[in-house]
C-alpha cells in the first residue's frame, strides 16, 4: 500500500504538471506581463489553475469515527478517505445543541486529533505480531504469525494458572469510557481465565479520593456546558486551554456572559492568561488557601445554613472524649443533631442505618452550633480547626497577595452559582484527599453543590461510562464479585523494589499496607504471598512509560515478571520493553463507542477502512486468544481447573463459548448493542444510530448517577440530593466532612486540614512537576511528528529564568535532572511563568525518545497514603477504580544541573538519521 | 477593487494556542512535498519572536505609498523540519535513542508560552496568523510577472501556481512574512483563505476546526454579517500593523491579561500586567480605545447587566460567527442586503 506522504506527493506534483507542460522558469520570457495592461488588484484573466486547489479538496469517502486516547475530549470527527488512503480528519461538528441559550459543543476536537492519520501511517505504526529476539527493550525483534503468537500467548497463561495459580496472570487495560467493546475484550478475558485485573483510574491519580470520602461516589461532574451557567469559576489546578481544549470556550464565553474567571495555579498557563485574577499560589498549598475562604466565609456569616444544616453533616453531634460521632447503643449507623425547635436530640434521617430513605428535615431545625459538656457539632469542630486558618497566616502560606485573596474569598461567597473546575494540578499531590475535601467544603458550605454552574467539578480521566449497567454486564459478565480485581497502585508497590522512606506516625507504610490487607479492607494478588506475577497483558495502555517510580519497576517487577505482552498499534515503551507485540488495528479501523463526564452523548469509533496491515482490532485479538486457548486446552487434554477462591471449575476448553456468550457476541458491534440495550441511557439506540450524529442520553441509571437528564439542561450531579432530598451515598446521608474512622483521627484528617507536601526541600530545592499538556494525551502523540515539529522536538523541562541563572543553565542546554530515585537527561527551556522552585516538563514522553538518559517518571517513587488504604467503614470500600490507594507523584523533589553531551551522547544526538516514512 | 470582500475576526481573549488551527491547514493543504516548513496559519506567543523569526521587524509594506521590500527570512528563521530514526530505535534494535536528525535550534513554536517579564511579573497570549488577504496587497504590488492577484468576488489575494515563476519579491513585500518557497516546485504559496471551501459555503478549515471558537468570518460588507459589526459598528477589531498600509482584512479583538499580583479590581489600563504599548506597537494607537471599551463591556456583564458586543463574541453556534454565503448565491444575496 502506498502511504499517505507518496500519494500526497504524486498528486501535487501530477496536478501541477499536467496543468503547465514545460513550465519551467528557462521556457518562459521574463516580465511578459509588464508587456500588457494586466492589473490583477482588479481583474485577472488567468484563473483556471484555481482548479488546482478545488480538486484537494475532494475525497472518495467519509467516515465517523473517533480517537480512544483516555483525553476526555471524546470528539466525533469525520476521516476522509481519497484512493483508499485517509487523507485527513475534521471535527463532524454536529453534536445537537442542548438549549439556546447554552453554546453548543462544536467542534469537538483538538490539534492531536486532527493529524490522528499521521499515526495510522506513521513510523510507529505495528504492522505484524513480533515475538522479542534480544533483550526486553532493546528493540530487536522476529516476525511471526498470528497463530504462533497466539498459541504462545495461551499456552503461557495456562502453565501459569496450572502451575502457580490464575492470579498470577494480571490484565491491565484504562479508562473503558473510551472504547468499552476493546475495553470488555479483555477483561472478559481475564474473568473466564482467572486472572487479576488491575485498576487505572486510582494508579493514574486521576480519581479525586475526596470525592468517595464526602460524597461516596467515585466521580461527579457537571457536564462542560454547564460553566456556561456559572457566575464565577474557579480553574484550581486546572489549565483548560491545554486539558480541556474542546471545552475550555465554555469558560471564556461564560466570562463574556457576566462570569468571573480566577485561575489559581503556580504557573502563569495557558488559562491564567485569560483570568480576571490569577493567583500565583505556591506549589501544594492550595488547601490552606481554600481552609482560609472556608474560615471566611463562616466568620462572616455567608454560608447558606438551611443547605448546610440538610445537605451536610455538619450539625451532627461528637462525642468530645472519643472524637467518633453519637450513635446510638445496638444500632449501626445512625446519627444525631440537637434540634434547635424542640431542643432535643434528634435522629438525622437518611442514614446509611437509617430507616428513612431521605434526608428532608420534615421542620426540624438541626443546630449547627449546639456544644455542651460531652458533644459538640461537627460544625464547632470544623471552626475551631479552622482558626488557624486567618487570611493573614493564609497570604503567608501560599504567597498570595492578601488584598488578593481577600477579594476573592469575598467573590467567592458571595457571586452565585459559583464553581471550582479542579484537576490534577492539585490531584496528584501525596494529600490529595485533604484538598479535594478543603474544596469540595468550600462549595458546601456556600450552598453551590447540586446546582447548575455550581460545584465541585473534577475533570482528569476519561472515566465516565454512562451507559454502566449494560458496560458491566458486558464486561464482567460472571459480575464483578467473580474477578480477582485488584488496585494497582498497592499491587505495583508491592511487587517493585520502590521503597518509601518516609514514616507515617512513626511507622513504615508496609505496616499500614499489611494490616489493611489482614483486615480485608484492600486486596492483594497473588493470594499465595510466596507467589509473585508472572505474566502481565496490557491493552490500550502504556504502563511502563506512564509508572511512578520507572527506575525501581524496571529494575525489579520488569525482571520478576517472565511473560509480557502488549497490544497495540504504535511501539509505544511498553510494547518495546515487552516479550510479544500484537498489531492491533487503530481506532480509524474498528467499531467501538466513546463516552466523557464533559458531555453528555454516545457517539461511535467507525471503522473507516479495514485494519491496515497484519493488523486486528484488540476485540478481535482476544476472540481469536480464547478460541486459541480453548483448542490448547482441549489438544493437552487439560481437566478443570478448581479456582477455590470462587468455586469455580474452569474448563478452559470452553474458553471460546463463554468469552463470546455461547455466539452470542461475533462482532464488536454486537458488544456495543448489547452495552447501550442494557442501559437506561441508551435504550432504544443501536450503533447504527450513532452514525447519525452523537445522541445526547434519553434517561440516567438512578443506581448510577445523581441527577436526571433534562432535554433542555446541561447536567450536572446531585440534584437528586439538593432537590429530591435523597440521601447522598454515605455512612452519614450527607455530604461527610467528618470521617470518624480511627485512621483518620490518628492522622488528625477527621476533618479536611492543609499538610504540607512531603520532601526534603533542603536536599532537593525544586518541585518536580509533571502536568498534562496540550501537546499530547499521556504518550500517545507525544512520539508523532508532526506534534513535535511545533515543539522543540525533544523533551524539554521549564524553569525560572532566575533558577536558571543560579545553576548557569542557558537556554536549550543539556540538563540533568535527578535525585535519590533516579535522574534524566533532556534539553531545557527558560519559562518566565514558571514557579520559581519548581521545574516542570509536561508529561507522558516516550522513553525512547530524545533523552540522554533515563525518563521523566525517573526521579519518581510510589508513595502512598496511608488513610487511602481503609476499608470497612460505612461507604468506604475497596472498590476497582472508585476507592484505593492513588498512585500520586507531585511531592517528588529534585536538583538539576547543567550537563555536557559526552562522546557517546553526541553520536546518538548527531545520529537522528533520516528514515523514509 | 474588489466586489465583495471576505474577512475573518479573530478573538484573542478566547485563544486557547491549541494550534488546532494550524494542524487543520497543514493536514488539509501543506502536506505535500516541499511545504514541510510552511504554516500557512501559525500560532505564535507574543511578545516572542514570531514565524518565521523576527517577522515583524524584517521590513516590508509600504511607506509613503512606496513598497518597502526587505530581507527574505532565512531558513533557520522557518524553523528545522526534522525527521526521526524511529525504525532503528524500535524495531532494528540499534540501541540508539530516537532522537531528530539535526540539533534542534529553532522551530516555527520555539519560544510558545514564552512571553516577557514586567517588574517580575510574566505576560503573553497568543496570536494566530494567516494571510491578511490585504485590501492593498504589496505582494501584489511587487510581483513583476503579475502572477499574484486579489478575486473580484471575494477579494481573496491569490498566487497563480502557473504563472509564478518563483522570483520572490513577494516574500520581500508582504510586511507579515506570509508567503512561502516552495523549492521542489520553484513557486510561492501561501494560504489561499480556503477558497475551494469559501465557493461553496463552507467555512476555512482554521475556524471551521477551531475549538476556542474564536474565528468569525464572513463578508466586510455584508452589514448582517459578524465580521461587519465587529470591525465597523462595535469596533472591537484592529488590523495587525496598520502602518504598513496593506490593509488586512483580517482583524483582532485585542488581548488582555489579569491584573498584576494586588491589583484585583484596577483597570487593567491603569495598573496592566501587559504593557499598553506592545500592544499599540502590534495593533497601531487605536487598540488602547478598544481595550477600554471592551474591559467596560466586561464590567457591566460582570455586574449583571448585558452587553451587545460580549453576547456576539460567545458565538453560540457557527450561525453566528460564520455568514458565508456560496457563491453562486453571493451576488444576488449581497444585493438584496445591501437594498
Amino acid at each position: 500500500m502506498s502511504n499517505r506522504r507518496d500519494f500526497l506527493k504524486l498528486g501535487a506534483l501530477a496536478a501541477l504538471g499536467a496543468s503547465i507542460p514545460g513550465c519551467r522558469r528557462a521556457d518562459k520570457p521574463v516580465l511578459e506581463a509588464f508587456t500588457g495592461t494586466l492589473d490583477p488588484l482588479h481583474a485577472y484573466p488567468y484563473r483556471t489553475w484555481e482548479d488546482l486547489y478545488r480538486k484537494q479538496w475532494t475525497w472518495d469517502k467519509v467516515v465517523r469515527s473517533t480517537h480512544s486516547a483516555n483525553c476526555t475530549g471524546s470528539c466525533s470527527w469525520n476521516v476522509y478517505v481519497r484512493n483508499g488512503v485517509m487523507i485527513r480528519e475534521e471535527q463532524a461538528a454536529d453534536y445537537p445543541r442542548i438549549s439556546a441559550d447554552l453554546p453548543d459543543y462544536n467542534p469537538r476536537g483538538c490539534q492531536k486529533g486532527a493529524c490522528f492519520t499521521e499515526y495510522v501511517y506513521g513510523p510507529q505504526r505495528l504492522r505484524s505480531p513480533l515475538i522479542r529476539a534480544g533483550e526486553r527493550g532493546e528493540g530487536k525483534w522476529r516476525k511471526a504469525t498470528w497463530d504462533e503468537a497466539l498459541a504462545l500467548i495461551a499456552g503461557k497463561l495456562l502453565d501459569n494458572i496450572y502451575q502457580y495459580g490464575p492470579d498470577t496472570n494480571s490484565y491491565f487495560s484504562v479508562i473503558p469510557a473510551m472504547s468499552p467493546v476493546s475495553f470488555s475484550a479483555g477483561s472478559r478475558f481475564a474473568q473466564y481465565t482467572g486472572g487479576v485485573f488491575c485498576s487505572f483510574y486510582d494508579w493514574y491519580c486521576d480519581l479525586p479520593p475526596g470525592e468517595p470520602l464526602t460524597w461516596g461516589v467515585q466521580t461527579e461532574a457537571c457536564e462542560c456546558a454547564d460553566w456556561f451557567n456559572s457566575k464565577y469559576i474557579v480553574l484550581w489546578g486546572s489549565n483548560i486551554s491545554q486539558t480541556r481544549i474542546p471545552d475550555a470556550h465554555f469558560a471564556w464565553e461564560a466570562r463574556y456572559n457576566g462570569a468571573k474567571i480566577v485561575g489559581i495555579s503556580p504557573d502563569f498557563n495557558s488559562s491564567m492568561v485569560h483570568a480576571d485574577l490569577f493567583l500565583p499560589i505556591n506549589p501544594g498549598t492550595d488547601a490552606a488557601l481554600a481552609l482560609g475562604v472556608a474560615k471566611y466565609i463562616v466568620d462572616n456569616n455567608l454560608y447558606d445554613a438551611p443547605y448546610v444544616k440538610e445537605q451536610t453533616d455538619l450539625a451532627l453531634l461528637v462525642d468530645k472524649r472519643t472524637n467518633l460521632f453519637v450513635r446510638p447503643p445496638n444500632v449501626a449507623d445512625v446519627f444525631f443533631f440537637q434540634d434547635a425547635k424542640s431542643g432535643k436530640r434528634h435522629e438525622a434521617p437518611g442514614s446509611m442505618g437509617s430507616k428513612e430513605k431521605t434526608i428532608a428535615l420534615n421542620g426540624a431545625d438541626p443546630d449547627l452550633h449546639y456544644s455542651d459538656g460531652e458533644v459538640t457539632t461537627v460544625f464547632e469542630l470544623m471552626k475551631q480547626k479552622l482558626a488557624p486558618y486567618t487570611l493573614e497566616s493564609v497570604a503567608e502560606t501560599t504567597g498570595l497577595s492578601l488584598s488578593d485573596i481577600r477579594q476573592f474569598a469575598h467573590e467567592f461567597a458571595t457571586r452565585k452559582p459559583a464553581m471550582i473546575i479542579h484537576g490534577a494540578g492539585l490531584n496528584h499531590w501525596f494529600h490529595n484527599d485533604l484538598i479535594n475535601r478543603s474544596l469540595i467544603l468550600l462549595v458546601a458550605l456556600t450552598g453551590n453543590t447540586g446546582k447548575n454552574g455550581g460545584g465541585f467539578n473534577h475533570y482528569v480521566g476519561q472515566e465516565r461510562v454512562w451507559p454502566e449497567r449494560g458496560f458491566k454486564a458486558y464486561s464482567f459478565p460472571e459480575g464483578v464479585k467473580k474477578q480477582r480485581m485488584q488496585n494497582m497502585t498497592l499491587w505495583t508497590y508491592v511487587h517493585s523494589s520502590n521503597r518509601d522512606p518516609h514514616l507515617y506516625n512513626g511507622r513504615p507504610i508496609e505496616h499500614y499496607i499489611e494490616e489493611s490487607i489482614q483486615n480485608g479492607w484492600m486486596p492483594l494478588y497473588p493470594k499465595n504471598r510466596k507467589q509473585k506475577p508472572r505474566a502481565l497483558i496490557v491493552w490500550r495502555a502504556n504502563y511502563l512509560n506512564q509508572a511512578k517510580g520507572n527506575e525501581y519497576i524496571l529494575k525489579s517487577l520488569w525482571k520478576d515478571l517472565d511473560f509480557i505482552v502488549d497490544l497495540n498499534y504504535r511501539m509505544d515503551t511498553t510494547a518495546l520493553y515487552s516479550d510479544v507485540v500484537l498489531p492491533a488495528a487503530s481506532s480509524y479501523e474498528k467499531s467501538d463507542i466513546s463516552t466523557t463526564d464533559c458531555h453528555s452523548y454516545i457517539h461511535p469509533i467507525g471503522k473507516v477502512l479495514d485494519p491496515l496491515y497484519d493488523s486486528k482490532p484488540d476485540w478481535e485479538i482476544f476472540r481469536d486468544l480464547a478460541k486459541k486457548m480453548a483448542q490448547l486446552a482441549a489438544e493437552r487434554k487439560l481437566a478443570p481447573y478448581h479456582d477455590q477462591q470462587f468455586g469455580w471449575d474452569r474448563d478452559f476448553t470452553k474458553t471460546y463459548d463463554l468469552w463470546s456468550g455461547n455466539g452470542q457476541f461475533m462482532q464488536p458491534e454486537d458488544g456495543a448493542n448489547f452495552i447501550m440495550a442494557n442501559s437506561p441511557e441508551t435504550k432504544g439506540l443501536t450503533f447504527e444510530d450513532l452514525k447519525v450524529h452523537p445522541q445526547r442520553f434519553r434517561k440516567i441509571d438512578e443506581e448510577a448517577w445523581n441527577s436526571e437528564i433534562k432535554p433542555d439542561q446541561a447536567y450536572t450531579p446531585f440534584q437528586h440530593q439538593v432537590e429530591s432530598k435523597r440521601p447522598w451515598r454515605t455512612l452519614t446521608g450527607r455530604q461527610q466532612f467528618y470521617l470518624d474512622h480511627q485512621w483518620f483521627i490518628d492522622f488528625g484528617e477527621q476533618l479536611p486540614v492543609y499538610k504540607e507536601p512531603l520532601g526534603d526541600s533542603a536536599k532537593y530545592p525544586f518541585f518536580w512537576n509533571t502536568p498534562h499538556g496540550r501537546w499530547s494525551i499521556h504518550s500517545t502523540w507525544r512520539d508523532a511528528r508532526y506534534q513535535l515539529r511545533l515543539q522543540r522536538g525533544i523533551p524539554i523541562v521549564y524553569i525560572h529564568p532566575d533558577d536558571a541563572k543560579t545553576r548557569n543553565i542557558q537556554d536549550n542546554d543539556w540538563v540533568k535532572v535527578f535525585n535519590d530515585n533516579g535522574s534524566f537527561v533532556s534539553k531545557v527551556q527558560l519559562l518566565p511563568g514558571e514557579k520559581r522552585k519548581r521545574l516542570t516538563m509536561y508529561h507522558g514522553w516516550e522513553r525512547y525518545l530524545g533523552f540522554l538518559q533515563g525518563g521523566w517518571q525517573s526521579p519518581t517513587v510510589i508513595k502512598i497514603k496511608p488513610t487511602q488504604l481503609v476499608g470497612g467503614y460505612g461507604h468506604v470500600n475497596f472498590k476497582l477504580n472508585y476507592w484505593g490507594p492513588t498512585g500520586n507523584n507531585r511531592d517528588v523533589r529534585v536538583d538539576i544541573v547543567k550537563y555536557t553531551p559526552t562522546a557517546a551522547d553526541l553520536r546518538t544526538i548527531r545520529k537522528g538519521t533520516k528514515e523514509k516514512v | 477593487m474588489p466586489e465583495h470582500q471576505i474577512s475573518m475576526v479573530l478573538d484573542l481573549n478566547k485563544c486557547l494556542g491549541c494550534q488546532t488551527c494550524t494542524m487543520a491547514c497543514k493536514k488539509l493543504w501543506t502536506d505535500g512535498d516541499g511545504m514541510d516548513y510552511m504554516y500557512w496559519n501559525n500560532v505564535e506567543t507574543r511578545p516572542g519572536q514570531g514565524y518565521p523569526r523576527n517577522w515583524d521587524r524584517i521590513g516590508g509594506g509600504f511607506e509613503n505609498g512606496k513598497l518597502r521590500p526587505s530581507e527574505i527570512p532565512s531558513k533557520e528563521d522557518y524553523g528545522q523540519t526534522f525527521e526521526y530514526n524511529y525504525a532503528e530505535r524500535l524495531f532494528q534494535g540499534s540501541g540508539l535513542q530516537t532522537m531528530p536528525n539535526d540539533e534542534v535550534r529553532n522551530t516555527p513554536n520555539w519560544d510558545e508560552d514564552v512571553g516577557a517579564l514586567m517588574l517580575g511579573e510574566n505576560y503573553y497570549f497568543y496570536l494566530p496568523r494567516l494571510c491578511n488577504h490585504c485590501t492593498n496587497p504589496a505582494c501584489l504590488e511587487a510581483c513583476p510577472r503579475k502572477a499574484i492577484y486579489k478575486r473580484t468576488e471575494d477579494g481573496i489575494v491569490l498566487v497563480d501556481q502557473e504563472r509564478c515563476e518563483g522570483y520572490r519579491y513577494c516574500m520581500k513585500a508582504c510586511p507579515y512574512k506570509k508567503i512561502y518557497f516552495n523549492e521542489l516546485l520553484g513557486k510561492a504559496q501561501k494560504c489561499i483563505f480556503c477558497y475551494p471551501r469559501i465557493e461553496k459555503g463552507e467555512v476555512n478549515a482554521c475556524a471551521k476546526q477551531c475549538p476556542g471558537r474564536l474565528r468569525f468570518v464572513g463578508f466586510l460588507d455584508d452589514p448582517e454579517s459578524a465580521v461587519h459589526k465587529l470591525v465597523h459598528v462595535y469596533k472591537v477589531a484592529l488590523g495587525l500593523f496598520p502602518e504598513k498600509g496593506t490593509e488586512p482584512n483580517v482583524f483582532y479583538v485585542p488581548p488582555f491579561n489579569p491584573p498584576r499580583t494586588g491589583s484585583y479590581g484596577k483597570s487593567v489600563l491603569e495598573d496592566p500586567r501587559m504593557p499598553m504599548d506592545y500592544l499599540k506597537y502590534l495593533f497601531g494607537g487605536e487598540v488602547v480605545d478598544v481595550i477600554r471599551s471592551l474591559e467596560g463591556e466586561l464590567h457591566r456583564a460582570q455586574n449583571g447587566g448585558t452587553s451587545e458586543v460580549l453576547q456576539l463574541l460567545i458565538g453560540r453556534d457557527d450561525q453566528v460567527r460564520y455568514q458565508i454565503p456560496k457563491h453562486e448565491d453571493l451576488v444576488q444575496i449581497q444585493g438584496v442586503r445591501k437594498a
